[in-house]
């Protein structure tokens, strides 16, 4: 099996310099995203960071109000068949048809991907344990992301969109879903898009991350750079200090006394440098977590 | 405590506070409609001519009928619970430690309470001073609008399944029709018993809202099945469940329309067959002879064609248990240009108003056979217009003239739903609202006034060549956007502009042979204009770029 | 094959997946000839992206740990990896600082250090000769 590498890969997502307004609030400000062929781009930010807004646009449902978005070198809005009947998408409330039973649902679904797989299907419909004859509406909510999943997964395609697809399940079906995808990025080819709150899922299965605030991109690289780029220390003062140390890169601060401890973003030589620069030397450091990442930068200066 | 800090306390100061607050608007629509409604009294009253006097009327009546409807919306106490598609009681209340009886009669007598001064008011002072027509009394009037009112609000809160609802809200609204105007038919029963009727009528709403409402607390509809086997959605669906995989892209998306809609228009046509039969059964029953097979079988006839008008705006809609008008999810992301969406419910509508047609000759012939025993072929007139073969022409061509009426008034206004924006339909229903009282008062002018109509008829050709040209114009132009955006089709263009032509086409050669047998030959050009003009085309061409508005917003 | 995987570790999904490896291999759990589940399975049980697994695979088979043949899938390597001395004493320079820095922190001597790691290489010794 082998897994392209990053220099043969064309973008399979281009959007650059995309910018939308509702009303008088900046959803999303000047956000550029590539997305390369076989990888696994995870989208991370905190509620109404606009990571929905910018997977819509991935979908078409929304216009660029400025810049350009491409899928497949193709524009969603101008060519929405060419776009949609490429990719499956999963979205956070589910959306479906709840007067249609399962197999119904699928047998719709069907009709519009000629590369349907019939008997990958099946084996995806045993593997979730659905009943096929259930009406959607009482169906469970992980039921009802195991069947959204379903049928975006079983005609294979080229491109998988998730919005927040473990909100609201309980570990087991997370579990499911989790495998599923990966099932499916282990094929050649295939690109995954998920946006999560789920760091831990980010973490496991994202190659590359991208990191929302207010609309705006504030990380956007290699999961593992991500995580490399930063520095958890603990900073030690000769004297104890009344307020906060000011530190030049730090995103979070937080600490008593003589004791701080700050998450840095950078090496560990301009770690050692600013620290030298007000006073303290480092007397501990570790790798952050991406959810301590997130929450220091998200949280702005401080927390 | 200040008495008004104390009345915000109470239950109902909170219901008042609350209706207040979610209707402050809708109010203000009231008093509107009920100035309007008081100035057409004050001007006909101060001497309008028959023209205006009439148009005075129709406007009137219509800001009634806006005001009584918003009064139910407003005070109906019924919340959109849009996690399960359920429309009923406000489920946050059912939770409270209140008795079922305080939950039912608090907002039913508040309700009553505020509705009954207002629909007086209408009643005493503009509605009766206006016209001729209704000739009864205010209070039965209130009786039956205020009956009407606690129905809907007990059949609404006890059932919380949107199909039977509608089927059962309708039975109740035409048994209380035919109630209120048994005082004006020839044959009707004493006073006493009338007004018996009504206080039944209106008495009995509170205990089934009493009982519909404690089973819903309790949880029993949860999960059963519906009470109304023969409608049961597990009996359609096993009717229409196909076994094979569909053909194309375009047969799923005819299904989901239908299972969505197709069966709405049929099963009220089956309803007002059934309806009618039992009428006139029971009148016949009553009063010795059928009712005249003319005005049962024309009543038939309407039904069909007011209920597909009335429908029309559902055909926008995708999704029954979503009532607004954005786009659900699992449609806008299927690869389907907007053309071929358009497409699938135009197929539908067609094939609704076939099956609805079909079964409504099968009632003509029940309905011919079982009660007025061959009246209608004994009438000379149908009978000069020469043998059996001729019958079933005629009869055919009428069919094939309903259905295309039906098609019509189903897709006709579907592009300004279709934009997702409500303030545009409401803007485009406005507008065709005014249009149709102008032509209204024109028609009715031309009725009265001689000389206006010798002085408007040379015009008329011209104004609906002028109209017909401008609607081609529109078509065009929707067509190339379309094309150049990529929102549709060639086939789909053809499809159109074939269906425009045929439609036009077959209602100009049944009116020529209209016109000739009635002897008004100068009418067919008319005819023709006003065919082409009524059947939709340009707002088939603009259907698919109002669809890619709303799905790429 | 058992591995864990920890998102609180500060190495790298694929580092900790090559030195589990490794360990699992000096414990004797893992011998030399014995078969390792493909990519795709062990991604899936473990739930991390296929690219994560390939990658420690192509580290294992750098250093020598690891054959993959396509078709026959992929085996622990006969005999003791191949690898040049210098080669090998650079990679293991830098758990060796890391080690030092933490015992620097720790202010643990170096002699102390030295016993540790004696004493943790004869707890070693005997799974290995069973």
């Amino acid at each position: 099996m082998k897994f392209p590498s990053p220099s043969s890969a064309e973008a399979v997502i281009a959007v650059s310099g995309l910018s939308r307004r509702f009303g008088t609030r900046a959803a999303l400000d000047d956000v550029s995203v590539f997305v390369p062929r076989g990888s696994v781009l995870g989208l991370v930010g905190e509620n109404g960071a606009g990571k929905t807004t910018l997977i819509k646009h991935l979908l078409g449902s929304l216009k660029a109000q400025a810049g350009s978005v491409r899928v497949f070198g193709l524009d969603p809005v101008g060519d929405p068949v060419g776009v949609l009947g490429r990719l499956g998408y999963l979205s956070e409330r589910r959306d479906l048809p709840g007067w249609m039973r399962v197999n119904e649902f699928m047998r719709y679904t069907q009709a519009f991907y000629p590369a349907w797989d019939e008997s990958y299907a099946a084996q995806l419909l045993e593997q979730f344990q659905l009943d096929p004859t259930q009406k959607i509406k009482t169906l469970s909510q992980g039921q009802q992301a195991k069947i959204g999943l379903l049928t975006s997964l079983a005609y294979r395609p080229e491109l998988l969109i998730l919005d927040e697809p473990s909100s609201g399940l309980d570990p087991v079906v997370r579990r499911d879903i989790l495998e599923a995808i990966i099932r499916m990025v282990a094929e050649e080819g295939r690109t995954v898009v998920f946006s999560s709150h789920l760091l831990d899922e980010v973490e496991r299965v994202a190659d590359h991350l991208v990191m929302l605030q207010r609309g705006r991109v504030i990380l956007n690289g290699k999961t593992e750079e991500v995580r490399r780029g930063h520095i958890l220390a603990v900073l030690a003062f000769a004297e104890p200090r009344s307020g906060a140390p000011i530190l030049a890169g730090a995103h979070a601060v937080a600490g008593y006394g003589s004791e701080w401890r700050v998450l840095f973003g950078g090496s560990r030589l301009d770690l050692e440098a600013a620290a030298a620069g007000i006073g303290a030397r480092v007397v501990e450091e570790r790798t952050p977590t991406l959810d301590e990442i997130m929450v220091a930068r998200a949280g702005g200066k401080g927390s | 405590m200040t008495a008004i800090a104390w009345m915000w306390r109470t239950t109902l100061g909170a219901m008042l506070w609350e209706i207040w607050g979610r209707h402050s608007g809708k109010f203000g629509l009231q008093a509107a409609a009920l100035a309007a409604g008081l100035f057409c009294v004050h001007c006909k009253q101060h001497g309008a001519s028959e023209v205006l006097g009439a148009v005075l009327l129709l406007v009137s009546w219509c800001c009634f009928i806006t005001a009584y409807l918003q009064l139910l919306m407003c005070c109906a106490y019924v919340e959109l619970d849009a996690g399960k598609a359920k429309v009923g009681y406000p489920g946050r209340l059912l939770l409270k430690p209140v008795s079922t009886a305080r939950l039912v009669l608090t907002p039913m007598v508040f309700g009553g309470v505020i509705t009954s001064p207002i629909l007086l008011v209408w009643s005493e002072f503009v509605l009766k001073p206006l016209g001729p027509f209704p000739p009864f009394d205010s209070v039965w009037a209130l009786m039956m609008l205020l009956s009407f009112f606690w129905w809907m609000q007990a059949v609404t809160w006890s059932l919380p399944l949107l199909q039977t609802r509608s089927l059962i809200l309708i039975v109740v609204a035409v048994v209380h029709l035919l109630v209120a105007i048994l005082p004006v038919m020839p044959i009707h029963p004493s006073p006493a018993m009338q007004w018996a009727m009504a206080a039944a009528m209106l008495v009995s709403a509170v205990p089934v809202a009493w009982m519909g409402l404690s089973l819903m607390r309790q949880g029993s509809w949860e999960g059963t099945v519906l009470v109304f086997k023969p409608w049961s959605e597990n009996r359609l669906a096993g009717l229409w469940i196909r076994r094979k995989r569909f053909g194309s892209a375009f047969g799923a998306q005819f299904w989901l329309e239908w299972r969505r809609l197709g069966l709405a228009l049929p099963s009220i046509a089956v309803a007002s067959i059934l309806a009618i039969l039992l009428i006139g059964a029971v009148v016949k029953r009553l009063a010795g002879a059928a009712p005249p097979p003319e005005a049962l079988l024309s009543i038939m006839v309407l039904v069909p064609l007011a209920i597909g008008g009335a429908m029309g705006q559902g055909m926008a809609n995708f999704d029954l248990a979503n009532a607004s008008l954005t786009l659900p999810v699992f449609i806008s992301v299927r690869p389907m240009t907007n053309g071929g969406f358009i497409m699938a419910k135009l197929a539908m509508a067609l094939a609704t108003s076939v099956l609805t047609w079909l079964l409504m000759a099968v009632g003509a012939v029940c309905f011919l056979a079982l009660l007025s025993k061959g009246s209608l072929p004994s009438n000379p007139n149908l009978a000069a217009a020469g043998g059996p073969m001729a019958w079933v022409v005629g009869f055919g061509l009428v069919f094939i003239f309903l259905v295309l009426v039906t098609w019509k008034n189903l897709v006709g206004g579907m592009a300004a739903g279709l934009t997702g924006r409500r303030w545009i339909l409401t803007a485009v229903s406005l507008t065709k609202l005014a249009l149709l009282l102008c032509v209204f008062s024109l028609v009715f002018w031309a009725k009265v006034d001689d000389s206006f109509r010798s002085r408007l008829l040379p015009w008329l050709t011209p104004i609906l060549a002028a109209c017909l040209t401008a609607k081609v114009a529109v078509s065009i132009a929707g067509f190339t956007l379309g094309l150049r955006r990529n929102t549709t089709t060639v086939a789909a263009i053809a499809w159109m502009v074939g269906g425009w032509l045929a439609c036009g086409l077959f209602v100009s050669g049944y009116a020529a042979l209209a016109c000739i047998a009635l002897h008004h030959p100068e009418l067919w050009l008319w005819l023709v204009l006003g065919a082409f003009l009524q059947f939709p085309l340009a707002d088939l061409a603009v259907s698919p770029l109002a669809l890619a508005w709303n799905r790429h917003r | 094959m058992q591995l864990r995987i920890s998102m609180q570790d500060g190495t790298p999904i694929y580092q900790q997946i090559v030195e589990q490896i490794k360990y699992l291999m000096a414990a004797g759990r893992l011998k030399p000839g014995d078969d390792v589940p493909p990519i795709r399975v062990l991604a899936e049980q473990l739930r991390i992206n296929p690219n994560t697994v390939a990658r420690a695979y192509l580290e294992l088979e750098r250093e020598g740990i690891f054959n993959m043949r396509q078709g026959s899938g992929t085996t622990v390597a006969q005999g003791k990896p191949v690898l040049p001395r210098r080669e090998k004493l650079r990679l293991l320079a830098e758990p060796v600082e890391v080690l030092l820095t933490h015992a620097r922190h720790l202010d643990v001597s170096l002699e102390d250090v030295i016993t540790l790691v004696r004493e943790r290489d004869a707890a070693l010794q005997p799974e290995v000769l069973k």
